[in-house]
């Protein structure tokens, strides 16, 4: 990584616009719908609101697929852990939106079993308010996050995922290396404790004969 | 209607020395004796087709003005199928002291789910209930919340969901199978996304 | 796991988890199971994943304050559980509602129901992968839902009804409105029927998939649609009816069968039902007011508030000390899209709840699950599933 690459020139910010613009226009959602929030946002996949438009009209269950993270009713602390797992399964890059006010604050329930908002469990990219929110809502989250996916760089990730990556290795080579010095002094001193004792039995036993 | 209610109530009063509830204005509610509940049920079911249990309420009288009496309730609406119309609550009384119930799981089906609701919220226990664990709140929960000393926004995070498996396992030895070999448990480990989800 | 059968065979099953991040489980079952190679030898099931507290929230606001929170129990047909509650209320104060009120409260019933049988129908198909029923199911409730917005400002959690009253009354239109979307329900249902009826796969999946017996059906605390699929004829409508039922035309849809075909069937000509009965009720929608004139129940109009000192007071107490429902206890069942849905009211005397237990009809039918299940394959489980209707809020709560 030289200082060179840093620096935005015309390739890497043509091809970001290139990748970004891919990413917006084929946002697809999995929808994590525990509640009201879900049925509207049914409404928002069929006909009269008509999701496709934007080009999200693959909703997949599946957590490798998908690329938004659509929380859309409440949270409860049974839940919580699952929707956690389901959030470090999704492939990078991955985006989340809080649908309703159940996800972004815990509503009006208020009480011993919600979660009050997902973001204290995962990050959050886009709130929408409403209680369930409007299909006209969750359209202007969704252009609000493609606002956003247009403004992220695509080279700066990835550079900084190379260079997370590279911290990471030495890291773990230098606890690997630990780990084997650890390793090889205690098998000296298990050598040398074994050695000992050996001797000790030895002496015994000469003494025994000399006796 | 009300001629129905009316020898359903003399008849409890005499078979069971049940009382007629005085809060239930609006319709018939007996109380009776807590260990004769199953005995009442099953003579209910039999005798005059109230063949569906519709719900268990449990009711914790703490803060209840002038209320005199064990602290806890359960509350049995039952309703018959084959003559249209014809409900009726039992009530029974259970004290702090001694909070086991008699079970009606072997009358009514869906009693399994709704006893273990009532143990969940109220903390009283079914004795004889096959599998009496937690259903709505979390395996790891303390306390039960709908007790009124229990504050409303007293929160209890879950850091692991349930396993299940043992309980399968149960299952099946009361379906008539026997378990010679148990499944393996996988542990998940905060690493695990990065290095695949399997460990040996 | 390796076990042994009751004949001493030796079978090696799989455990596998289903849920509750599956796309028809909703996020509100865990289903485990023991399969052998595709079969489901046994299998048990948990919930709770939406328990939200409902019947701790209620105990803390007063007696209107419950009305939201009934919306939410079962938000497909979130005003039949508003007027189930506000019918339970007013049922312990002895009150005897306005005919337009009664009327108006029949029409919203039965497109609510209409709605939620819809939504039903078109998840059981997504569920088994048929996109254009849910399509096709999903226009005429729009419509329904544009009707909605209008009445009550709100297309799914409407909080429409109150103790004594209603929101407001109906507005200019309303009538041609409702009637033009029976029309399109109308039509939809023949799409659907065009879709189901004769479709070779459907009806494999469904036929005689997941059958309960009457008895079963009983002791398992079935009610409405799922029960009237295994033959029963019970009705809360036609048995102890409420808000003049028993005057309208219409019949109890019976099912044959009790399996998964039937539970969808029995809910499509409910749909045709509903909208004999919305065509009757519209014919009886006379003017008149649709509010008690109490101030201790029903919170009195803006009109009289500002005009009149008495109605000034009665909105005062109405909303800082909540109406005071009269001391005692009461179990009151109502026939909602799902099965009778019950409110057990336990009143202290004062402005606020001081308990409420929810008989939900969802919480009795999935308990049924697990055994539907069992020898069953896997897939079968799935096409199962959708025909119970279980709603997370109205099975959780």
């Amino acid at each position: 990584m030289t200082a060179e690459a840093e620096k935005p020139n015309i390739i890497t910010t043509s091809l970001d616009f290139l990748v970004n613009w891919g990413r917006t226009n084929s946002l697809w959602p999995f929808p994590y719908g525990t509640a009201c929030c879900a049925i509207e946002f049914m409404s928002t996949e069929v006909g009269r609101y008509d999701l496709s438009r934007i080009g999200s009209e693959y909703v997949r269950f599946t957590p490798r697929q998908p690329d938004v993270l659509l929380v859309s009713g409440t949270i409860t602390y049974k839940q919580a852990p699952v929707l956690k797992r389901i959030y470090e399964q999704m492939a990078e890059p991955k985006w989340v939106i809080a649908m309703g006010a159940c996800a972004c604050s815990g509503g009006f329930y208020d009480c011993y079993c919600t979660v009050p908002g997902i973001d204290h469990i995962i990050p959050v990219d886009v709130y929408i308010g409403g209680c369930p929110t409007r299909p006209e809502a969750f359209f202007d989250a969704m252009f609000d996050l493609q606002n956003k996916i247009k403004d992220e760089s695509y080279m700066k990730q990835r550079m900084e995922r190379v260079k997370e990556q590279i911290e990471m290795i030495k890291a773990k080579t230098a606890e690997a290396k630990q780990n084997a010095k650890d390793l090889v002094h205690e098998k000296i001193v298990d050598i040398s404790e074994f050695a000992a004792a050996k001797k000790d039995q030895l002496l015994k036993k000469a003494q025994f004969w000399k006796e | 209607m009300d001629n129905f209610a009316e020898t359903i109530v003399s008849v409890l009063e005499a078979k069971f020395g049940a009382k007629r509830e005085a809060l239930a204005k609006w319709d018939t509610c007996v109380v009776v004796e807590k260990n004769d509940i199953h005995a009442v049920i099953e003579f209910l079911k039999n005798e005059y087709q109230m063949d569906m249990l519709l719900d268990l309420a449990g009711i914790d009288y703490l803060t209840y003005p002038n209320h005199e009496g064990p602290r806890f309730a359960i509350s049995y609406a039952l309703k018959s199928m084959k003559n249209p119309g014809r409900r009726i609550r039992l009530k029974v009384l259970v004290s702090e002291a001694d909070l086991k119930v008699p079970t009606v799981t072997d009358l009514y089906k869906v009693a399994n789910w709704l006893e273990r609701e009532v143990f969940d919220q109220y903390g009283l226990t079914f004795v004889g209930h096959p599998d009496l664990r937690r259903i709505l709140n979390h395996h790891e929960f303390v306390g039960h919340p709908l007790r009124k000393d229990y504050p409303a926004t007293r929160r209890q995070w879950l850091s692991e969901n349930d396993y299940l498996v043992p309980e399968l396992e149960k299952h099946l030895e009361t379906l008539g199978y026997k378990v010679i070999q148990r499944s393996e448990e996988i542990n998940p480990c905060d690493n695990e996304y990065l290095e695949g989800s399997i460990q040996k | 796991m390796i076990v042994l059968d009751p004949n001493g065979e030796k079978l090696n099953l799989m455990p596998l988890n289903m849920g509750p991040s599956h796309p028809a489980t909703h996020h509100c079952v865990r289903l485990l199971a023991a399969i052998e190679g595709e079969t489901i030898v046994g299998a048990v099931h948990e919930i709770g994943f939406m328990h939200r507290g409902f019947e701790k929230m209620v105990e803390r606001g007063t007696w209107q304050q419950v009305i939201p929170y009934t919306d939410r129990l079962n938000y497909c047909s979130a005003m039949m559980n508003n007027i189930a509650f506000c019918r339970a209320v007013e049922n312990m104060f002895g009150i005897e509602i306005p005919e337009r009120n009664k009327v108006l409260r029949v029409i919203v019933n039965e497109l609510s129901r209409i709605n939620d049988h819809f939504i039903c129908v078109a998840a059981a198909f997504q569920d088994l992968g048929g996109t254009t029923p849910f399509m096709y199911a999903f226009n005429p409730r729009e419509e329904i839902m544009l009707i909605w917005e209008k009445l009550t400002g709100a297309r799914l959690t409407n909080s429409f009804a109150r103790i004594g009253g209603l929101y407001r009354d109906s507005y200019d239109g309303f009538e041609s409105d409702v009637l033009a979307a029976c029309v399109s329900v109308e039509k939809a249902l023949k799409d659907l029927h065009a879709c189901l009826d004769r479709n070779r796969i459907f009806l494999d999946r469904t036929v005689g998939i997941g059958k309960i017996s009457k008895e079963d059906a009983i002791s398992y605390g079935w009610t409405g649609p799922v029960l009237r699929a295994t033959g029963v004829e019970s009705d809360l409508r036609k048995d102890e009816p409420y808000y003049d039922y028993e005057t309208y035309d219409w019949d109890v849809v019976v099912g044959t069968n009790g399996d998964a075909n039937d539970r969808l069937q029995v809910r499509l000509a409910e749909i045709e039902e509903s909208v004999k009965i919305v065509r009757q009720a519209l014919k009886r929608l006379a003017p008149g007011p649709v509010d008690i004139v109490d101030p201790r129940i029903r919170v009195p109009s803006h009109k009289m508030a500002y005009q009149d000192m008495e109605g000034l007071i009665g909105r005062f107490k109405s909303v800082y000390e909540g109406i005071r429902v009269p001391q005692g206890e009461y179990y009151c069942g109502s026939e909602c899209a799902n099965g009778e849905v019950g409110f057990t009211i336990i009143a202290d005397g004062s402005g606020h709840p001081y308990r409420i237990k929810v008989r939900s009809p969802s919480f009795a039918h999935v308990s049924a699950f697990a055994e539907l299940v069992e020898g069953l394959t896997l897939a079968d489980s799935m096409a199962i599933l959708p025909g119970l209707n279980m709603i997370a809020g109205e099975l959780d709560r």
